[in-house]
């Protein structure tokens, strides 16, 4: 009865075990990067991998739980931000390459609203986004920490209205979680990258928040010094070369 | 002394404590009595699909907690079923309010209440409740006098682990309610959004050791109740 | 229909392939099961009490039926005032010794509580658990806690078990008198006891 499973164990044991050491070479370069990268970094990658690399292996969150991963030593290439905020907390923390540190791309803050109930607002300074809201909730990244909530935060609070609309906001752990709030209508208005708005379908965007209301929003990447991959550098350059940067634009990034 | 406790959390941080406490409590006392029905279905009844009721009980305890919230979403939120329902007819909205959060708590808490209390339903000596018909007790009164007191140990179990557990839940809550400062931003919801936190690192330190003193007590205080269970069971004279 | 029958009892049962039967009609107040333990008699004493339930048959006490299989009757155990000692004695663990008798107190009960602590000599354990009771005084409580619930008939399983003889004696002197107002089933293995008792004794014996 028993050894013939025993033996399919061990079989499945020696497989598992045999796996790693064989793919270790067939593996790219592991890059944190902010949840609003993920479906550009996902064609780049592809792209980039196209050229004759390894693929690169990409873990998407908010740039702060991604900042605390490699604070807490995740063994990483390469991170890619979504504000300048974070990488300065890693660069400090002498987590980051010299001279390895550039941006990427820049983005806009947009407010966004689903396309099957949509809510009406105005953009502009007192605009009147609790009333626009009704009993319903303003979707963002957590502002006391998430790039994309901060960049809101900061220009709702440049608008006059922060105050007023604060507790009706769903903070929510990435930019792309906030997206889905208001893409399944349970949100009627959103505060996401321009960029986020395009990739949905169910989403419209209702206002741009204007450039001075709030802190450019650039893309900072550096190499981690705990990278070991020899292929780190090389997805790093792709990413600031034009062929990069074509693939950045467009999904809609545009240049830093 | 009492000062020196007080000004060991900051306001914000006792009224994170406050919502936490209430959010469990009310979790725990909502979904206690059909918890208790169903222990005493599957303890006491037999009937078909029983084995799939037990299943669906104990779903919470393996599902993915992401699950779990993701379809409390698709049922309690604004587009749901259930959660149109209610704000239609009754004006109550569960998402993004404390009381979604006690849903989720109380729907993870299930099991392990459940639980407890089946096991001491099932450590009831069903001799003491037929002596207990001979001397002329109804269904009712020997449901009330016999079985429920000898439960009880199991009960308060079933409370403090629940209790426990909700104030521990995360992932169904953060997925349905997710995260709104004072209403359903519970201490793991607080504790983790302050590890998002450039300068979070003391806040969260203080609520690591809250949480683990107080899961520490109640895993104790159960544990005891789980002990008396067992030498109840055993008192028939 | 003439004189009422204190026990008309015609009944079987299979548990586990094994057959429980038991056929008594007389109108004798005492009536004593004996028979090598494992013979079924405890299962007629749940038979009568309506705690089991015969596969046929009926059973009728005083004059009254409680249960017939042709006529469909089975009268629920609380409304058959049965007066059932039990030999592992039953008391209630979360109770005081005086909710355990109290338990089974009607309205209309005209059973004095006195005389019964009285002569059950257990008036000094009202406010004991049961746990902290001796075999016989946990005993002499059973027997109390039946007899205060106002019973039409008493069932008595092995109720001499655990007393010393001082009080074996003093318990039959006791059932004695109750069976002037009671009839009484009694189940024993020691056929002594019965014949002390003047009963009517039923052999009871495996058929296997």
């Amino acid at each position: 009865m028993k050894p013939p499973f025993l033996r399919a164990f061990c079989a499945l044991l020696l497989l598992l075990s045999a796996n790693p050491s064989s793919a270790a070479n067939d593996r790219g370069p592991v890059i944190l990067a902010a949840a609003s990268l993920q479906d550009v970094l996902a064609v780049a990658a592809v792209e980039w991998a196209r050229q004759g690399h390894a693929q690169p292996v990409l873990s998407f969150a908010g740039s702060s739980a991604l900042a605390r991963q490699i604070r807490a030593g995740a063994p990483a290439d390469l991170f890619i931000s979504a504000d300048e905020d974070w990488m300065d907390i890693v660069e400090k923390g002498g987590l980051i390459q010299p001279r390895t540190r550039a941006d990427i791309a820049g983005n806009q803050l947009v407010l966004v609203t689903p396309i099957r109930q949509p809510a009406q607002v105005k953009m502009g300074r007192g605009m009147p986004i609790a009333r626009a809201l009704g009993s319903s909730r303003l979707a963002m990244a957590d502002p006391d920490s998430v790039p994309a909530g901060k960049y809101g935060k900061a220009a709702l609070t440049q608008l006059g209205v922060w105050t007023a609309v604060s507790p009706k906001v769903v903070r929510a752990e990435n930019v792309r979680a906030a997206l889905a709030l208001v893409e399944r209508g349970e949100a009627r208005l959103g505060i996401v990258y321009a960029t986020d708005a395009r990739a949905s379908r169910k989403v419209r965007i209702a206002g741009i928040f204007p450039a001075w209301t709030h802190p450019p929003i650039r893309y900072p990447v550096a190499r981690l010094r705990t990278s070991r991959h020899a292929d780190a550098d090389a997805f790093r350059t792709f990413l600031l070369s034009p062929k990069g940067r074509a693939v950045l634009a467009r999904y809609g990034f545009s240049a830093p | 002394m009492s000062s020196d406790i007080y000004a060991a959390l900051s306001p914000e941080e006792w009224s994170i404590l406050a919502l936490s406490l209430k959010v469990s409590l009310v979790a725990v006392a909502a979904i206690l009595p059909a918890c208790f029905c169903i222990a005493w279905m599957l303890a006491r009844w037999r009937f078909p699909g029983k084995l799939l009721v037990d299943a669906l009980v104990h779903l919470p305890l393996v599902l993915p907690p992401v699950v779990t919230g993701w379809l409390l979403l698709l049922l309690f939120g604004m587009n749901g079923p259930i959660g149109r329902w209610l704000s239609d007819v009754f004006g109550i909205t569960l998402l993004f309010r404390w009381t979604g959060a006690a849903l989720a708590a109380a729907i993870m808490a299930v099991p392990l209440m459940v639980r407890a209390i089946r096991l001491s339903i099932e450590a009831i000596d069903t001799r003491l409740e037929s002596a207990a018909a001979t001397l002329g007790a109804s269904r009712l009164r020997i449901f009330f006098t016999i079985s429920l007191p000898l439960a009880l140990p199991g009960v308060l179990a079933a409370i403090i682990l629940g209790f426990a557990r909700s104030l521990g839940e995360f992932g169904a809550t953060i997925t349905f309610v997710s995260d709104v400062p004072g209403e359903t931003r519970t201490l793991p919801i607080a504790i983790y959004a302050a590890m998002q936190m450039p300068d979070g690192e003391a806040m969260v330190t203080r609520f690591a050791i809250l949480s683990t003193m107080l899961s520490l007590g109640a895993l104790m205080l159960s544990e005891i109740m789980v002990r008396r269970i067992a030498h109840g069971g055993r008192h028939v004279i | 229909m003439g004189v009422a029958m204190s026990f008309d009892i015609d009944v079987s049962r299979t548990v586990g392939g094994r057959r429980i039967a038991l056929t008594v009609r007389t109108d004798r107040p005492l009536v004593a099961l004996v028979g090598p333990s494992g013979v079924g008699k405890t299962s007629i004493l749940d038979m009568v009490a309506g705690i089991i339930r015969p596969d046929r048959g009926h059973i009728a006490v005083d004059g009254q039926t409680l249960f017939d299989s042709d006529a469909k009757i089975d009268m629920p155990p609380a409304e058959r005032h049965a007066g059932y000692v039990f030999q592992d004695r039953r008391l209630f663990p979360h109770m005081r010794v005086r909710a355990n008798l109290l338990y089974g107190r009607r309205t209309g009960i005209s059973v004095d509580m006195d005389d019964v602590l009285d002569f059950l000599g257990i008036g000094h354990l009202l406010h004991r658990w049961p746990r902290n009771l001796s075999g016989g005084e946990a005993q002499r409580v059973a027997i109390g806690r039946a007899l205060l619930s106002g019973p039409r008939f008493l069932l008595l399983d092995e109720p001499l078990s655990s007393l010393d003889r001082h009080r074996k004696s003093d318990i039959l002197d006791a059932i004695d008198q109750i069976r002037m107002r009671a009839p009484i089933l009694y189940v024993t293995h020691d056929i002594g006891e019965a014949e002390r008792l003047s009963a009517m004794i039923v052999t009871m014996a495996g058929d296997d």
